[in-house]
């Protein structure tokens, strides 16, 4: 058993680590006044999507996706480790320089596109330029993701979808959108829900209603489906089969969300340590009580942990496994001990740790959100339980 | 072109350093490593002259396996074509003299056409190797340069001055040393990593260049560190209360402390 990680994912990290120090932290430094307010304005959207497109041109962005359309083909240990190094230096802007976990970043499943589709649409993807967008959640189907409504019926040349999809990361900016509807509800996953990949603007699809959530942003959004015509060989993979390239889509970002969970616990055990060396009480730093100490103790415990759970998963990906019971695991494991992590991370801090213009607070409301999105905690423990034999 | 970059490996920058006690050599477990922040313009600027001239980039470095070998494989990520490494027990200690000399004798086989340095290390900060080695190679030696070209057997240079720059042209061979903010330093693709394990990386023992041990090491050093201090911490500081006369009261301490 080897618990080291490879010489040549050490490197790549540090060359990664070096980027984010060289060309993000400055213009994170740029918009510090902004940050502080949570606020993005179209002037630091374009800042960050500036960082990504340079960081697709370094390999970074996309380096999951396979080498035929510009990626690295980078294993999921080695972009396992790119998230948690991302997320563990705490800047905002180093959510846009990576791909995964987020959903507007190019995704594996566009790879069982016709030729001549994927040729068209992924290259550009993966070099930042455009973005997508992964439409499955229903208002009728959440967490029972099989249950949806929105319906794929073939006429003549093309297939017309028709439906409403809700809470859809980036759905009102995506250039492409990966659209799930039932070709036949009665099969469900089993020969009756397809995957389409629809452009922007292509009739009978439009942008309803764009939400926020307790995160500040406003990047959901519903998409509504009306007699939308869709060309076949915009069917992604095979016909009623589209709920498995989502569930591999979603086993994938399991193991990148918790990786991100890990670089947040990484760096907000970081930030409170600094704290509880400088914050001095009744004559002491804070650091020298039990109480403090013991809150940063578990923390570390735990993100340690998580770190081994994460790592594990990866190495069973790129064994080839499909592990959908691991997965799940860190899922739950690693959202959980963040909100932990976090919630101490707000005691330390004390009243700084409530203030929105202080270090901790808006990490503490932006993690909860990773417990529901994904798959809820319950979902995971679900799926575990079923893989215990209940 | 034949270039070899000398390259040194120095303890993180950011990194809190610890010094044997006995012989206030640098404790090398003690903190993480990287190449010398300087010395990676050094290798760009090869691989730049590379690309525009064709040749080859050799990388040369001295000291212990394997984590010296960390340093050439990250100039090799880069895209030099191969490393050298002197590794011997005898060269631990080495002053800025002595190290040059060792690195004199590995270059002398490689037979460059042009020699380039970072222009000081991180760690000890002395600038005397460039100068010393361009002297025991009988080769010209151009130092603080913030520019390089290269025409017809000669190099030209801008070398860094106060002030300004002085341009200074040379034949080939030359040892060159490089500033920070010469080039923009590329950074290594995954690909460039990955290949970088197939590149060559020689490692040769004192025996293998003709090493004197009467030269080098502790012993063979002409300086000495004979004590090191740790940097006292940091005072506190002077507090102005603002009493409605506090711009007067900082300018009378600018003033008194001469820095206006």
């Amino acid at each position: 058993m080897d618990f080291s990680i490879p010489d040549e994912y050490a490197e790549m990290v540090s060359t990664f680590r070096a980027f984010l120090d060289r060309e993000v932290r400055p213009v994170e430094e740029a918009f510090l006044r902004e940050l502080q307010e949570d606020e993005l304005t179209p002037q630091m959207k374009e800042a960050g999507l500036g960082l990504r497109r340079r960081s697709a041109e370094l390999g970074f962005y996309a380096a999951h996706m396979p080498e035929e359309v510009g990626g690295w083909g980078l294993s999921n240990l080695g972009y396992t480790l790119l998230v948690e190094a991302g997320a563990s230096t705490g800047l905002r802007f180093a959510t846009f320089v990576l791909g995964p976990p987020n959903p507007e970043s190019p995704n594996p499943i566009l790879m069982d596109l016709p030729l001549e589709v994927r040729d068209r649409h992924v290259p550009p993807l993966v070099r930042g330029e455009t973005t997508m967008c992964f439409a499955l959640t229903e208002p009728e189907a959440g967490s029972d993701a099989q249950a949806i409504r929105t319906t794929a019926v073939r006429d003549g040349d093309a297939w017309v979808l028709n439906g409403r999809k809700h809470f859809i990361t980036n759905g009102a900016n995506a250039d492409v959108a990966v659209i799930f509807a039932a070709n036949d509800r009665e099969k469900r996953a089993n020969g009756g829900i397809t995957a389409f990949l629809v452009e922007r603007g292509t009739p009978g699809l439009t942008v309803g209603k764009q939400q926020r959530t307790l995160a500040g942003d406003t990047n959901q959004a519903e998409l509504v489906l009306e007699d939308c015509r869709v060309p076949p060989e915009h069917v992604i993979g095979e016909v009623g089969f589209g709920f498995q390239s989502a569930m591999k889509f979603l086993n994938s970002g399991r193991a990148y969300i918790g990786a991100m969970c890990v670089g947040i616990a990484d760096h907000l055990i970081r930030i409170s340590v600094e704290q509880a060396r400088n914050r001095e009480a009744f004559g002491r730093p804070i650091g020298k009580y039990q109480a403090i100490q013991w809150m940063l103790a578990d923390s570390a415990v735990e993100v340690h942990a998580a770190r081994l759970m994460t790592y594990h998963l990866a190495w069973l990906v790129d064994r080839g496994d499909y592990p959908i019971r691991e997965s799940s695991m860190v899922k739950l494991n690693n959202t959980e001990m963040v909100g932990r992590v976090a919630d101490r991370a707000v005691q330390v801090f004390g009243g700084m740790g409530l203030l929105t213009e202080g270090p901790v607070e808006r990490i503490f409301r932006w993690v909860r959100m990773l417990r529901i999105v994904e798959g809820t905690s319950e979902v995971q423990r679900l799926i575990i339980a079923r893989s215990l034999g209940l | 072109m034949n270039i070899v970059v000398c390259v040194k490996r120095v303890p993180d920058t950011a990194a809190e350093k610890k010094l044997d006690p006995e012989d206030f050599t640098l404790d090398r477990e003690s903190v993480e490593s990287i190449m010398n922040p300087v010395d990676e313009y050094g290798v760009e600027e090869a691989l730049r002259l590379k690309d525009e001239h064709g040749g080859e980039v050799t990388i040369l470095t001295m000291g212990p396996e394997p984590a010296e070998k960390q340093a050439v494989r990250k100039a090799l990520a880069l895209g030099a074509d191969r490393g050298v490494l002197v590794t011997d027990d005898a060269i631990h200690g080495s002053d800025a003299l002595a190290t040059a000399y060792v690195l004199a004798l590995a270059l002398a086989d490689l037979e460059p056409d042009l020699v380039i340095l970072g222009s000081e290390s991180t760690d000890a900060r002395t600038s005397l190797v460039p100068q010393a080695l361009a002297q025991l190679l009988a080769m010209p030696g151009l130092t603080n340069v913030k520019k390089i070209e290269v025409a017809d057997g000669k190099v030209t240079v801008h070398r860094e001055e106060e002030g300004g720059h002085a341009v200074v042209e040379a034949s080939l061979p030359a040892v060159v040393s490089v500033v920070k903010g010469i080039n923009e330093p590329r950074y290594a693709t995954l690909k460039g990593i990955m290949s970088a394990k197939q590149k060559p990386v020689d490692v040769l023992s004192g025996d293998d260049i003709g090493l004197d041990p009467a030269e080098v090491g502790l012993a063979g050093s002409r300086t000495e560190v004979v004590e090191a201090v740790p940097r006292p911490p940091k005072e506190q500081g002077t507090i102005v209360q603002d009493e409605g006369d506090g711009a007067a009261k900082l300018a009378d301490f600018l003033q008194q402390n001469k820095f206006v």
